[in-house]
């Protein structure tokens, strides 16, 4: 391998580095590609237009890196669609779309905290299938899902106090919960990011697939994150309960 | 006399009813904000702030239009724009005020939901007569923001003033961070002109025989999910293992179904973000917001759960590339 060829790799350095060390995020990845893209000797611009004949940023039959990013770009607006949705959802809120989420979240009759964080999970997945973009920790998990579950907890301990390294790890299964059905479910929507990302990458590489397959295909891994968090939700139960038990 | 007059009708309602109308609208909006922006006194960033959302509205609009070079020279304004710091949110109103008067029960989930009934119907529409349903769907969803506005304005009795104020609000509350998909999948584009693809392949098969397909589909997981963790981002590592990694060594020789082998690829990267701090927003923020005493104890927790899942992820695409 040449060494010119390995210079074509320093794009993910870029990324990698620049993210790492929380860097603007748009301005890495943008670097990342006029850096890759000059390491493989593309020209700044096309040899078209009134760069015609321009020594040094056209290079003759090669596509420009900023050709090809304005390109790339426009061809990609479907993913950036989802704007048009902020004002209605905006005004929903302003005249309490939070809060009556709230009342329909705290009607969740669960006898345990363990099932408490599956029926988030699964409100949150469906959150996801029906195309509404949401950061549940400040909104749901802070003001409600944690306190109803302290709740639900409390009222299995009765007049025992329930330790804090339990609460610890209420806690963390309330948060845990929110990411399970949000990163999952996203995906059974055909106008979330994620979809559109992978369907504008595939195009990219030369590949028009269906948005509605890829809908189709990520409802194993949907099905299988609600089984295993099932499953861990129960072991937390079972954990919380011995954890009272010792208490007594 | 009819058939013409039918035609007409169906081209009329092919021009109202497509992707670039859409694109338009949401151009629009977006000069709204940014005429919102501009005259944010609570901004201080308010010229870099309206610029870059005006720039970002006239490539939505003109977008089929402009040369390409000029759209790719406004990105990189854009983008030079918020490397600057010259992009920031103004103080916009209260968020949720929530008068209690002013509640309207149930119905308020009215508007959200016409959003994804009018894509479906879109979807569906588009599906019946023959045409992309990829595209009604998307041009459902520019609809469905439409529709949604209007039954909202409707049902609350809100101006349209306070309308578009409460969606800057909330498109500034994301900021720069919108066009990053765009970007990202601009980046997979030059990564794959420019030969990166090639070079990671040639890379993995000097250590992975070209034939083992179970080995290859690790390979595949195992650098979505590390890509992911080291950059917080599973969005950012996509176009690089695909480009490397899945069409190159997966997708390409053994023939397989591109939307399957992508998805399960993407969620992969998940299991990723579950396990690094990198994550902030969904990992440490969230423990910060519990009062937790362990930062990393939402990390901890899920961590058996992301291993669990990534390994099935592993297995789903090795048993689906083998017999799908």
């Amino acid at each position: 391998m040449e060494i010119r060829e390995l210079f074509k790799l320093a794009g993910i350095l870029i990324v990698v580095i620049g993210l790492a060390l929380r860097l603007r995020t748009t301005l890495v990845v943008v670097t990342a590609g006029l850096v890759t893209g000059l390491a493989a000797g593309m020209p700044l611009f096309s040899n078209e237009g009134i760069f015609t004949g321009m020594a040094i940023v056209t290079s003759q039959g090669k596509t420009g890196l900023i050709n090809m990013l304005g390109k790339a770009f426009a061809d990609n607006r479907l993913m950036t669609l989802f704007i048009i949705t902020l004002p209605a959802i905006g005004l929903s809120e302003k005249f309490g779309l939070q809060r009556q989420a709230g009342d329909l979240i705290g009607r969740i009759k669960a006898a345990t905290v363990g099932r408490l964080q599956i029926t988030y999970q699964l409100f949150r997945v469906l959150h996801g299938a029906l195309g509404i973009r949401l950061n549940g920790h400040p909104s749901f998990v802070r003001p409600l899902i944690f306190p109803m579950s302290v709740g639900a907890m409390q009222a299995k301990a009765g007049s025992k106090e329930v330790p804090d390294e339990l609460i610890e790890r209420i806690k963390a299964s309330n948060a845990a919960s929110e990411n399970y059905g949000n990163f999952y479910g996203q995906n059974l929507s055909p106008v979330q990011a994620g979809i559109l990302l992978v369907y504008g990458v595939m195009q990219g590489l030369g590949f028009t697939i269906s948005i509605w397959d890829l809908v189709l295909f990520t409802s194993p891994v949907v099905v299988a994150s609600i089984i295993f968090a099932i499953i861990q939700f129960r072991w937390l139960d079972r954990r919380l309960d011995r954890g009272l038990e010792r208490q007594a | 006399m009819t058939t013409p007059l039918f035609i007409s009708f169906a081209q009329l309602a092919g021009h109202m009813f497509s992707l670039e109308s859409v694109y338009v609208l949401t151009g629009l909006v977006l000069l709204v904000f940014a005429c919102m922006a501009f005259t944010d006194r609570t901004n201080h960033r308010r010229i870099g702030s309206g610029m870059f959302w005006l720039v970002l509205g006239i490539i939505f609009i003109f977008g089929s239009l402009l040369p390409y070079w000029l759209t790719g020279l406004m990105v990189l304004f854009l983008v030079i724009l918020d490397g600057a710091g010259r992009v920031v949110r103004g103080r916009t109103g209260h968020e949720n005020e929530d008068r209690p008067e002013s509640r309207i029960g149930n119905r308020i989930f009215w508007p959200v939901l016409a959003i994804p009934a009018v894509t479906f119907v879109f979807a569906g529409i588009f599906r019946i007569a023959g045409m992309d349903a990829n595209r009604g769907a998307l041009v459902g969803l520019g609809f469905g923001g439409i529709a949604g506005m209007l039954l909202g304005l409707k049902l609350t009795g809100g101006t349209v003033r306070m309308m578009m104020s409460e969606g800057r609000r909330l498109n500034e509350a994301m900021g720069a961070v919108n066009i990053l998909p765009q970007l990202l999948a601009s980046l997979g584009v030059i990564f794959t002109a420019a030969g990166v693809g090639d070079l990671i392949a040639g890379g993995i098969q000097q250590v992975i025989p070209a034939d083992n397909l179970f080995l290859l589909v690790v390979a595949n997981c195992l650098g979505m999910a590390l890509f992911t963790i080291v950059m917080g981002n599973s969005f950012a590592a996509f176009p690089v293992i695909a480009t490397g990694v899945l069409v190159p060594l997966i997708i390409k020789p053994f023939g397989v179904n591109p939307a399957m082998a992508a998805i399960i690829t993407l969620t992969a990267g998940s299991s990723g973000t579950l396990m690094t701090p990198m994550a902030a927003n969904f990992n440490i923020v969230p423990a910060a917001l519990l009062n937790m005493r362990d930062e990393y104890g939402v990390i901890r927790f899920q961590l058996p759960f992301a291993l669990t899942i990534w390994s099935f992820h592993v297995l789903l695409l090795w048993i689906l590339t083998k017999y799908y």
